[in-house]
């Protein structure tokens, strides 16, 4: 599954996909032309493909239909169909946490993770948590921290970090480490980033 | 560029005060006419938004996701293309099946090579275009290759052999003509020339320390892949690109394609990173650019074209390997009297592996220096400039030598570094940086524990504190331009095409206008990145502040003078008996009388007031060179071998610093991103097929947030006088120093050298197991 690491304190949250159905995911999606739907309630296999299906994404509280073969990643699905772009693929494996969404509140490597798996499912991207005008908390917090470069990674920090904050309101150091370890930042703003989870938890304790 | 360039008669003469802020001395510079009188030590208490902390203007956008780069630009009828690599580290292209990519549904333009030779693999062999990502990622695989295959080298010191396999055939290379060639080693060649004689200088040394430094090939691993989005209308191609220079983008792609740079626009609102490897029209090892608009033609729609990580970790670039040799002697009382270097790097295909720059520039006081530098081909993609390029390999060589060199001494190694220092600015620099890191507690014997302040040992875990300098340059492109707007409703505009790679620099250049004009840095609406306004550097050298800055303040002072001419008689003065600050014109005299900026704007008789200004020459400056230092601290688990950085501290000079907050999340990144060379990355081609094993972030492993240290950042403020703001950049200059540091905390904590990079736990253990087998 597409999960990121989790904070030590975090416990009980999971997903709701059994082993067997990820099992199931990762076989048809190396095929690439049939797949299974997973997530959905019942334990019958739904063929999809090979041609484009129409997907509806609940997306930021919205749904919106997709048109995407079976094999678009939610990733591919919010930059290219939904004009989506806050997240990014940088390693395209799973191992930069550029992609980051949450998904039912846990955040989630988008990459890894088929669009057709997220129906049914709340989708928040870093477009949903704050605007340019109204900024999260953890938002502002990375505008006056300066816990940015050139930016590339920073929606992929700003997703992870809320679902820290989420899980684990006052978070140590070492949990804000381990909260945003899926993570990577090329121009070294780790530092500043994590002044910033910080300043946004203490700002909510007043 | 221009390092230290002189300003051409007519001159206008300047007095102001020089150098470091707390010492300041009077200096004369002489000017370009027409320019102004530079910021010196006695401005720096009295600015009102120069030099004082100030969050990135663009940062709203970054957070929220909305901030738009290259990868994230999408056009109506946009298509999808995707680069074909070669296979192959060495051979010849026998064929290139396009056929059934062609065929598939959904292909719109197909492009294939003229090149026959491969001499690494991951070079361009063929591109598709298509109507969706997945379906050019099938078209891409349906293209079939016959090669020719050819014995090929990976590696460095495999590649100096005798009998290595050669990159190219002897009349084939790509190094000028009587650059002296042997195998795949070309030169000497390149560097500082030296001075004095080291053979005298060895003769009177009483001490002498000898030895053999290595690092890896890095790779620049930009988060945002290297890539375009080209569409054409008629004969007009606009290019939006992921760069660190739109301008000489327009010129390599009008080259390319063979039209006029009047057609071509290149935009670039923001960039996921470059660290030198997105100076070009494309990357170092591709033509993906000129590929891309081709395919666009072809189609009779626009392309976006981003490379695939392997693919950017293949062919855009990376940071030569160094194999370095150095010879240092000195006196007992720790006078060094010469210093041999001797470098070997790898820049693939490509030549310019120099290490040398820090050799000529550190421990000034040495009369006598022989350095010799040569290229070694290997079957690899092209090296590219790489934030402050061969500075942190040359730096790891000759400080970790003169930390070696301190241990034979008996003497303590900033006490060595202070006795042949010739930089006022380090001299001043050493203290703050001692203090902070608290050099008193380093081992003084290294590796054990009760001989300092870091002790007892924690079970297998050893510290250690260690210090390196680096040297940087005052780079300036005269190209710099910029165009200050006031409107009649007070609004003012700065406008300059130079792109802004991450570094804060439009912030920093609002800072400038608004300290010139009297208003709010928030007031001055910065538009930037499009090669139709005016033309700025390209950002490489830590050029772009230091470049524009000055026209910026230039520009937004003639917008000032005709904005006083209005004001002054609304106040009865003349404009020279004028100031401007918060928002407000004023008499210099007697403050009260005023009028707002706003107010003398709508006195204007047109709609605009419009100042555009080209940036005059370098000025004789207080120093030509930038000066750090740096110290770390470290934790070495003797047992797992595994190293953790706990604290750096980094001390620097960039002049004036125009906003602290962005400045020192630079120097900080520098810091992270050193560390990350020294202790992890290493770019690892295959012996037996020669690709690269870890084409991705997952094997190539970049510093993540787990490894993160405590990282300070001390800045030394000096009043250079080197343009009329007296600023410098300083993306490169921190991070000359980090691999040296590292590896001499290293040292000091486990008293083992480590003399390869990375330091990581196979060989810090084999090095322990050697010591301990000597012992």
């Amino acid at each position: 599954m597409a999960r990121k690491p989790s904070p030590p304190a975090d416990e009980g949250a999971t997903l709701s996909f059994s082993r067997r159905s990820f099992l199931k995911t990762a076989g048809v999606g190396a095929a690439a032309t049939t797949m299974v739907g997973v997530g959905a309630p019942t334990e019958a296999a739904q063929v999809l493909g090979p041609d484009a299906v129409t997907l509806s994404l609940k997306v930021n509280g919205t749904v919106q239909k997709v048109m995407v073969e079976p094999r678009v990643t939610l990733l591919d699905a919010l930059r290219n169909h939904l004009d989506l772009t806050g997240a990014k693929q940088v390693c395209d494996r799973g191992g930069c946490g550029a992609c980051t969404v949450l998904f039912d509140g846990q955040p989630v490597n988008s990459c890894l993770l088929l669009a057709a798996d997220a129906e049914g499912h709340e989708i928040t991207t870093v477009e949903g948590l704050g605007t340019p005008e109204k900024m999260s908390p953890l938002q502002a917090a990375f505008v006056e921290k300066d816990a940015m470069q050139c930016g590339f990674c920073t929606p992929g920090f700003v997703v992870s970090g809320t679902a820290l904050l989420a899980k684990v309101p006052s978070p140590t150091l070492d949990q804000i480490k381990a909260g945003l370890a899926g993570n990577l930042c090329r121009c070294g703003t780790y530092g500043r980033v994590f002044e910033a989870v910080q300043a946004a938890a203490k700002a909510k304790r007043g | 560029m221009a390092q230290e360039e002189k300003a051409k008669e007519p001159a206008v003469t300047f007095t102001a005060k020089a150098g470091l802020i707390a010492d300041p001395k009077p200096m004369e510079v002489h000017a370009s006419v027409g320019d102004i009188k530079p910021w010196d030590a006695d401005d720096w208490p009295r600015f009102e938004h120069v030099g004082k902390p100030r969050p990135r203007v663009e940062a709203p956008l970054k957070v929220t996701g909305r901030a738009k780069y290259t990868y994230d630009v999408k056009l109506p009828g946009m298509l999808y293309g995707r680069m074909v690599g070669a296979e192959i580290p060495a051979g010849e292209i026998l064929s290139i099946d396009v056929s059934k990519a062609e065929a598939l549904a959904g292909v719109k333009a197909v492009w294939t090579t003229d090149s026959r030779i491969v001499r690494f693999a991951g070079q361009d062999v063929a591109a598709v275009a298509a109507v969706s990502p997945e379906i050019a990622m099938d078209a891409a695989r349906l293209v079939k290759v016959a090669y020719k295959e050819r014995a090929f080298t990976h590696e460095l010191r495999a590649a100096m052999k005798e009998d290595a396999a050669l990159v190219y055939d002897l009349d084939k290379s790509p190094a000028g003509r009587g650059v002296p060639r042997k195998g795949n080693v070309v030169g000497p060649g390149g560097g500082p020339s030296g001075r004095g004689d080291v053979l005298k200088g060895f003769a009177e040394a009483e001490v002498v320390h000898e030895g053999t430094y290595y690092c890896p090939v890095h790779t620049h691993s930009c988060l945002e892949t290297h890539g375009v989005v080209a569409g054409w209308e008629g004969d007009q191609l606009t290019v939006h690109t992921s760069t660190q220079g739109i301008f000489a983008v327009r010129e390599g792609l009008a080259e390319a394609l063979g039209i006029d740079r009047k057609n071509v626009r290149v935009l670039c609102e923001h960039m996921g990173g470059g660290f030198g490897s997105k100076l070009g029209p494309s990357a170092s090892g591709s033509a993906f650019a000129m590929v891309a608009c081709r395919l666009a033609k072809k189609a009779g729609a626009p392309v976006k074209l981003m490379l695939d990580r392997k693919q950017d970790q293949l062919c855009t670039g990376n940071a030569p390997s160094a194999l370095m040799t150095v010879k240092v002697g000195a006196r007992k009382d720790g006078t060094i009297t010469a210093v041999h270097y001797k470098c070997w790097g790898s820049a693939g295909i490509a030549g310019g592996a120099g290490t040398a720059g820090p050799v000529g520039a550190l421990h000034g006081k040495n009369p006598n220096l022989k350095v010799e530098s040569y290229d070694v081909y290997t079957n690899a993609g092209p090296a590219a400039p790489l934030r402050a390029p061969g500075h942190s390999q040359g730096a790891f060589g000759i400080e970790s030598a003169v930390d070696e060199l301190a241990d034979k001494l008996g003497m303590d190694p900033l006490e060595l570094r202070k006795k042949n220092e010739a930089s006022p600015v380090r001299l001043a620099q050493y203290d703050p940086g001692a203090k902070e890191i608290g050099w008193e507690r380093r081992n003084k014997k290294a590796g054990d524990m009760s001989t300092g302040g870091l002790g007892p040992a924690k079970g297998a875990k050893k510290r250690g504190i260690g210090m390196a300098n680096g040297n940087w340059y005052v780079f300036a492109s005269d190209n710099s331009n910029a165009q200050v707007r006031i409107h009649r409703d007070g609004s003012v505009e700065l406008v300059s095409g130079c792109q802004d790679i991450g570094t804060g620099y439009r912030t920093a250049m609002a800072v400038v206008a608004a300290e010139e004009l009297g208003i709010a840095p928030a007031d001055v609406t910065m538009r930037l990145g499009d090669t139709q306004f005016p033309e700025g550097p390209s950002s490489g050298g830590s050029v772009t502040t230091n470049s524009m800055a000055p026209v910026v303040r230039l520009a937004a002072h003639q917008a000032r003078t005709k904005l006083f001419a209005l004001a002054a008689p609304l106040l009865g003065v003349t404009p020279e008996e004028l100031g401007a600050a918060n928002g407000k014109i004023f008499v210099a005299k007697d403050k009260t009388k005023a009028v707002t900026f706003k107010q003398a704007a709508a006195k204007m008789s047109g709609e605009t007031i419009d100042c555009l200004e080209k940036r005059g020459k370098q000025f004789e400056t207080f120093r030509g060179d930038l000066a750090g230092t740096q110290f770390a601290e470290v934790e070495v688990d003797t047992e797992t071998g595994e190293v953790r950085v706990i604290k750096m501290v980094s001390v620097n000079d960039c002049g004036l610093p125009l906003n602290p907050l962005t400045v020192q999340n630079q120097v900080i990144g520098a810091m992270i991103q050193g560390a990350s060379w020294a202790l992890l990355e290493n770019r690892i081609l295959d012996r037996n097929i020669g690709t690269m094993v870890n084409p991705n972030l997952e094997w190539y492993k970049i510093l993540a947030p787990g490894d993160m240290f405590e990282a300070k950042s001390i800045l030394t403020p000096v009043a250079n006088l080197g343009n009329n703001t007296s600023v410098a950049g300083i993306g490169e200059p921190p991070i000359v120093p980090t691999l040296a540091v590292i590896a001499n905390a290293v040292h000091n904590a486990i008293g083992v050298r480590i003399r390869e990079l990375p330091i990581t736990p196979d060989r810090v253990l084999a090095a322990l197991a050697e010591a301990k087998r000597r012992a």
